[in-house]
């Protein structure tokens, strides 16, 4: 069946300062399809999908829907066309109502100038039956959950006259529940007419959702296949390019004493919600600890909690021996704790500051950097010097500010400041967001190093391959609770299902 | 934190574009305090200031009149050119009776003029602090004016008081005075900032205005502490023990007081402490970025504190150097008529808040007022009062220019248009 | 009225509410009872009504009430102290100040720049751009207002003041338009940009009076072409409203027509939604297809317009004359009442009404008590917008995109 795609990009390329982001890509769209978009961080996903949705020009390369050439400079055009998008971060006004957001700049309108609350009201609620997406107009959309915003999201995009859908990694926030029910709209959606583009770099979901599938690797389409009869291996083969190394080398180790230990904590979160609820665990030294969950399920208030960042409203952590429940993050510090926090440019880093200065930041406050109150900059550029050698930074001397440095070296440089304030207990948070292969395994690699010489790791990640093969022992949250222990021998299945919060009493019955 | 922060968002997506930001240069950082870091170069600054003068000049040449005569007058009024005029002198060692040789002339009209300009720049320097300093820890502080009139309030208090103590030990309490009530009043919006997160633009504009109708009320008709005079608003004299040293010039004759090496004693403190010490690092972290600093275990909350207290510190301190320098009492009409921390905000933005640049720009506003006022000014030439306005208007479009980074904006051009 | 109607039933009447703001009121009631007409004698009638006040501030604080338990207890410490000065004062001096149809009327009057600084600034913060040039546009208007219509007051006679308010509105809107190309175009910070505003209109405003009008002044004879009073004749003879509403200027009743038509624009058309969108999350309005930029462009300069015609009431409605820095920190107040009444036009009113009252006071007070009451007086609004920005009365909060210039990919 040879129809004429739907839509169709020729030689699409998109070039920014130092990086060719989409090199003569081409791609197309059959009516009624969903067709996968697939690749690693940083591949050119977004780039393309920004380019159709309007919020990038091409520098090369030409756009054509039903055969004709169209011009997308703007999201409005890309809007009049047919196009919409629902972004990985929602576009959503968190202070205004669903009708509210749905409608707007495209809002119904009473006597001329009045805006039509009731009309925009119903015709949410047409939309809302039928397509399946269930949602109040009236709530407030900073009230509603990750799941309904979603929704709400799509629902815009269908409000203004969507035929063609593209969605940003729209799991990314979903438990797999709710990703379940997100898939069962998207086969609605497509059993009345639209097109899906579906961006991931998940491969059991693009298996299940797509049908078709094109694979991008550092901007340049690898190939485009049927999703049926592919296997994950192949995938990832396109993805990447060579056999993935999903497990890193590791040798066994004796794990001594708990140098880290939680005892029924729980913690609120910034809404007042328990995010954390009567949770126990304990780290030894020389394991790695892995806690694998969707995004926002407790882990971030867990280790904001752990390392002084949050208060603890009941429960006791400690820290090598140390009760640091209701310390503050220099005293947790203090006590013997290492934090790689898990966004390296908000939190773990000053970009402004020099690699010197970074190196410092806990470092700062004792000799030999620091004498009464008075920097020693002398030493701390000595420390600055051996800590880039040790951990092999590259791009910058330790007078060149931390903004500089690519992800992967702004990485080592978070984590040798870390690491060499000799953690008794080291806390690594998606220690690998946004960092490509190489600096990926230098980071695993250091990891590991630490383990067996033993300290106590606690691993939080939303990879499952990297929990897999980094622990020594997996926890699974959900919800701000444990719901079950894993070896890491585990499936992906096992902990995936145990992360919607099922277990494996439910799974027999 | 609700809303959306566009250059956050970039920083922590999955995007490529984020990717390269770091190798771009300075990644955009929300707080505008990266702006303006270090001493990146003195091209902005004078950019700013000549482009300032320019349509200064404008308009003056709008409304009739001859901006180079007119500019050329204040010039001379300001007494810089006394440093253009090297010659063979005799100079009176201060506080003794010994003469020396000097190149200046150190009795002349242009050095009277050099006298008043450093007078008046003496304030402008520590209320310049009082921005530069928070501006550092991330901190907008427009409350200068309000910190400096707390204050001279205490100087005049305790200068009027406690006659017969130790002239040093008199000067040094009003000063202290002077400094610690500053630091106070400009604590309350620290603490402000620190707990509720109360945004310390708003809070120090009310604090400037509370400060002020206070003053006005203290020192006004029937206030408590209006001078002997009833129908007069103004304070008593302080006490002469309580009067800085005068070191050039006639103390009668508004000679310069030693508080200008004082301002210039702080300026080397700001750097020290913001440079090579600790409280600095930490300032300097939560200015560039809190959250990052909170990670590490710094308090964004007591650096706050500390950021804004040590700004009222400085420009409580600058209104006491006024009392004790120069002035000696304050009435109401003076409260009403202060915007000396408003020129320290213009020479903190044109100084880039670095030491020597709020040193430089200081000196640049204090010519500028000294030169434009009445006491210099030819009538003939331009009218005091239009100087004046003159004057208030060159230090908003130094502000506005500032802003631009008129430096950054070269560099911009050359390389668009080299390619 | 459905919406308004949903955010009452939003607001959950617990019991520990109703007792907190009928402690507010109560406090209030405890001062009142001093003040003429009634002019109670008793210091025990405060007293007891402010402690009736505070001990259902602290229930309802306990209840989790914070805010109106915190405002309660507030409202009656201020009862007990201000009714007990009350007393303090003689009955003659009360009644020389306490003239209540005077005082409103005035208040009206005080209120009014304010309110049009203020509405002009919640366009603009509504866009998510700062505004603290509203004193500079204020002192625009003023001196543009003035000068239109006695340049035009030769061939528009008793017209004049209609060109006097476009002219100000203008030369409010080229105010406006540099902010705007600063704060969007340049994305400079936008307070550094409206403090260089204050100045430029200070120093502009200042020297163009001088240059034109300085020996003497403005002429006279503008309150022949100044804005007209509204005569209401048939309230005149009506017992308190009369004075009140009988000859307000017609600013104010104009001023009455921008907040209803302020409320009705932000709230219920889309032009307001979209306005509102582009404050909170403007990368969202554009993903939909709103020019940001646009948007910004025109409620920044709408603001300098707005907050323009405010300052020609100043200067051609209220006093009639010009002088070099006339607003003295009006425009400030009004900055206050925005954040005060949270970037909401009623709310935002009733404080502008609220700073009006105390400048109307501030008034009238040395007429009895001496100048240094009245000027002490004057520091109340800013006092009280401190507290408002602590949180005592619940936390100012304004459109979340605030003051982060917009980067458009």
């Amino acid at each position: 069946m040879a129809e004429a795609p739907l839509l169709e990009l020729r030689g699409i390329t998109k070039r920014f300062p130092g990086v060719l982001a989409n090199d003569k890509v081409n791609f197309d769209l059959r009516s009624g399809e969903v067709h996968a978009l697939l690749g690693e961080n940083g591949a050119g996903k977004s780039t393309l999908m920004n380019i159709l949705y309007g919020l990038y020009t091409p520098d090369e390369g030409e756009i054509l829907l039903r055969g004709k050439p169209i011009e997308l400079g703007s999201t409005r055009a890309a809007i009049e066309h047919g196009i919409g998008m629902v972004h990985q971060h929602f576009m959503l006004i968190p202070v205004m109502s669903v009708a509210e957001n749905i409608v707007l700049a495209t809002e119904p309108r009473r006597r001329g100038v009045l805006l039509d609350y009731d009309a925009a009201r119903k015709r949410v609620r047409e939309l809302s039956d039928r397509y399946g997406l269930i949602v109040d107009p009236d709530a407030r959309v900073d009230h509603i959950t990750v799941g309904q915003q979603q929704r709400v999201e799509i629902l815009k995009a269908l409000f203004r006259g969507a035929e063609i859908l593209i969605l940003d990694e729209p799991t990314a926030v979903l438990t797999p529940q709710e990703a379940k029910e997100l898939f069962e709209i998207l086969r609605s959606l497509k059993a009345q007419g639209k097109s899906i583009i579906f961006i991931s770099h998940k491969l059991n979901e693009v298996l299940e959702i797509a049908d078709r599938v094109t694979t991008l690797r550092r901007g340049v389409v690898v190939d485009t296949i049927a999703a049926e009869g592919a296997t994950e291996e192949s995938l990832a083969r396109m993805m990447v390019g060579r056999e993935v190394l999903l497990r890193v080398d590791k040798k066994a180790t004796h794990p001594g004493d708990p140098l880290l230990q939680v005892e029924n904590l729980t913690v609120i979160d910034d809404r007042g919600l328990q995010a954390v609820s009567d949770l126990s665990l304990s780290v030894r030294g020389g394991e790695i600890l892995g806690i694998a969950g969707v995004d926002a399920n407790g882990q971030s208030e867990l280790i904001d909690a752990i390392a002084g960042l949050r208060p603890v409203k009941a429960g006791r952590i400690t820290v090598d021996g140390t009760d640091v429940t209701h310390s503050r993050a220099k005293d947790t510090l203090d006590a013997g704790l290492g934090h790689i926090p898990e966004d390296r440019h908000r939190r773990g880093l000053v970009l402004a500051f020099t690699l010197s200065e970074n190196l410092a930041l806990h470092a700062y406050r004792k000799p030999p950097m620091s004498l009464r109150g008075f920097l020693n900059l002398r030493a701390m550029l000595g420390r600055a010097r051996r800590l880039l050698k040790e951990f092999d930074v590259r791009g910058g001397q330790p007078t060149t500010p931390a903004a500089a440095l690519s992800g992967g070296n702004q990485q080592k440089v978070v984590l040798a400041r870390e690491i060499d304030g000799d953690p008794k207990v080291l806390i690594a948070a998606q220690p690998t967001r946004g960092l490509d292969v190489g600096a990926i395994e230098f980071v695993h690699r250091r990891l590991v190093e630490q383990r067996d010489a033993g300290r106590a790791i606690l691993l939080v990640s939303l990879e499952l391959e990297e929990i897999l093969s980094l622990s020594d022992r997996i926890l699974v949250i959900y919800e701000g609770r444990l719901v079950g222990e894993f070896p890491p021998t585990a499936t992906e299945e096992e902990l995936g299902f145990a992360m919607t919060g099922g277990t494996r009493e439910e799974a027999v019955a | 934190m609700s809303g959306a922060d566009d250059n956050v968002e970039l920083a922590s997506s999955q995007d490529d574009v984020s990717q390269l930001e770091g190798t771009l240069g300075p990644a955009p950082s929300t707080h505008f305090a990266s702006r303006f870091d270090g001493f990146t170069g003195i091209i902005a600054p004078v950019l700013t200031t000549i482009l300032a003068f320019l349509v200064g000049g404008l308009v003056v040449a709008l409304t009739g009149k001859n901006p180079i005569k007119v500019y050329h007058a204040v010039w001379n009024g300001t007494g810089l050119n006394w440093f253009f005029h090297v010659g063979s002198y005799t100079a009176r060692i201060p506080f003794t009776t010994a003469h020396m040789w000097f190149p200046w002339d150190t009795a002349s009209i242009a050095a009277q003029n050099l006298q008043q300009t450093l007078l008046i720049t003496t304030p402008i320097i520590l209320t310049g602090l009082a921005v530069a300093f928070p501006f550092r820890c991330g901190l907008f502080n427009i409350g200068g004016q309000g910190q400096y009139l707390v204050g001279t309030i205490f100087a005049v208090w305790l200068g009027t008081s406690f006659s017969g103590l130790n002239p040093f030990l008199h000067v040094l309490l009003v000063l202290l005075a002077g400094a610690v009530a500053g630091a106070f009043y400009a604590g309350i919006a620290g603490i402000l900032k620190a707990t509720v997160g109360a945004h310390e633009v708003i809070s120090t504009i009310m604090l400037n205005w509370i400060a002020v109708w206070v003053g006005a009320y203290l020192f006004g008709q029937g206030g408590p502490l209006q001078g002997s005079q009833p129908a007069i608003p103004i304070s008593n004299d302080i006490v002469e023990g309580a009067k800085l040293p005068v070191f050039w010039g006639l103390k009668l004759l508004q000679g310069l007081s030693v508080g200008i090496f004082i301002a210039i004693a702080m300026l080397v403190v700001y750097w020290i402490v913001i440079n090579r010490t600790t409280l600095g690092y930490e300032v300097r972290a939560v200015g560039f970025n809190p959250e990052s600093a909170r990670y590490s275990g710094i308090s964004v909350a007591r650096n706050y504190f500390l950021a804004m207290a040590i700004a009222g510190g400085f420009a409580g301190l600058g209104g006491a150097l006024d009392i004790t320098g120069w002035q000696y009492r304050i009435g109401e009409n003076d409260i009403h008529a202060s915007t000396i921390g408003f020129i320290g905000l213009a020479a903190a933005l044109l100084g880039r808040n670095t030491a020597l640049g709020v040193g430089l720009a200081s000196l640049l506003f204090g010519a500028l007022i000294n030169g434009t006022s009445g006491r210099q000014l030819d009538p003939s030439i331009f009218r005091p009062d239009l100087a004046g306005n003159l004057t208030t208007i060159i230090q908003g479009l130094v502000i506005l220019f500032v802003g631009l980074n008129l430096g950054g904006l070269l560099i911009w051009l050359r390389k668009r248009f080299s390619t | 009225m459905t919406a308004f109607a949903g955010r009452l039933s939003d607001a959950r009447w617990t019991a520990a509410r109703s007792v907190g703001i009928a402690g507010i009121i109560l406090g209030t009631i405890a001062f009142w009872l001093a003040l003429p007409p009634l002019t109670s004698r008793t210091e025990l009638l405060p007293i007891a009504i402010g402690i009736v006040a505070i001990a259902a501030g602290i229930w309802s604080w306990s209840r989790d009430e914070r805010r109106i338990g915190g405002g309660a207890a507030m409202a009656g410490l201020l009862g007990i102290l201000l009714g007990v000065a009350a007393n303090q004062s003689s009955v003659e001096n009360l009644d020389q100040v306490v003239v209540w149809s005077a005082l409103l009327a005035a208040t009206l009057r005080y209120a009014t720049p304010l309110t049009y600084a203020a509405i002009g600034g919640l366009y603009c913060e509504r866009a998510g751009v700062i505004n603290v040039a509203l004193e500079g546009m204020l002192l625009t208007g003023a001196y543009f207002g003035i000068f239109g219509a006695i340049e035009s007051s030769s061939w528009a006679g008793k017209w004049a003041w209609v060109v006097g308010i476009l002219f100000a509105a203008a030369a409010g809107m080229a105010m406006a338009t540099v902010h705007a190309v600063w704060a969007i175009h340049f994305k400079v910070d936008q307070i550094i940009s409206g403090t260089a505003i204050n100045f430029l209109a200070l120093g502009i405003t200042g020297y163009l009076f001088i240059n034109r009008y300085g020996d003497t002044g403005t002429p006279g004879d503008v309150p022949d072409y100044g804005i007209p009073d509204v005569h209401l004749h048939f309230l005149q003879d009506w017992y308190f409203i009369g004075p009140i509403f009988g000859q307000l200027n017609l600013m104010i009743w104009l001023s009455f027509v921008l907040l209803i038509g302020t409320y009705i624009f932000v709230f219920r058309t889309p032009y307001g939604l979209r306005l509102r969108s582009v404050g909170e999350h403007p990368r969202a309005a554009d993903t939909v297809g709103i020019s940001v930029y646009r948007v910004r462009y025109i409620a920044v300069i709408a603001s300098g317009g707005i907050a323009a015609m405010g300052g020609a009431y100043l200067s051609l409605g209220f006093v009639h004359s010009f002088n070099e820095n006339m607003t003295a920190g009006t425009g400030f107040i009004g900055l206050a009442a925005l954040v005060f009444g949270k970037w909401r036009p009623f709310p935002t009113y009733a404080a502008a009404l609220l700073f009006g009252f105390s400048s109307a006071l501030a008034d009238r007070l040395p007429t009895a008590y001496g100048n240094q009451w009245g000027t002490l007086f004057q520091a109340l609004p800013y006092l009280l917008t401190l507290i408002a920005v602590a949180g005592v009365i619940g936390r100012s909060i304004g459109p979340a995109a605030a003051g982060r210039p917009y980067v458009k990919q």
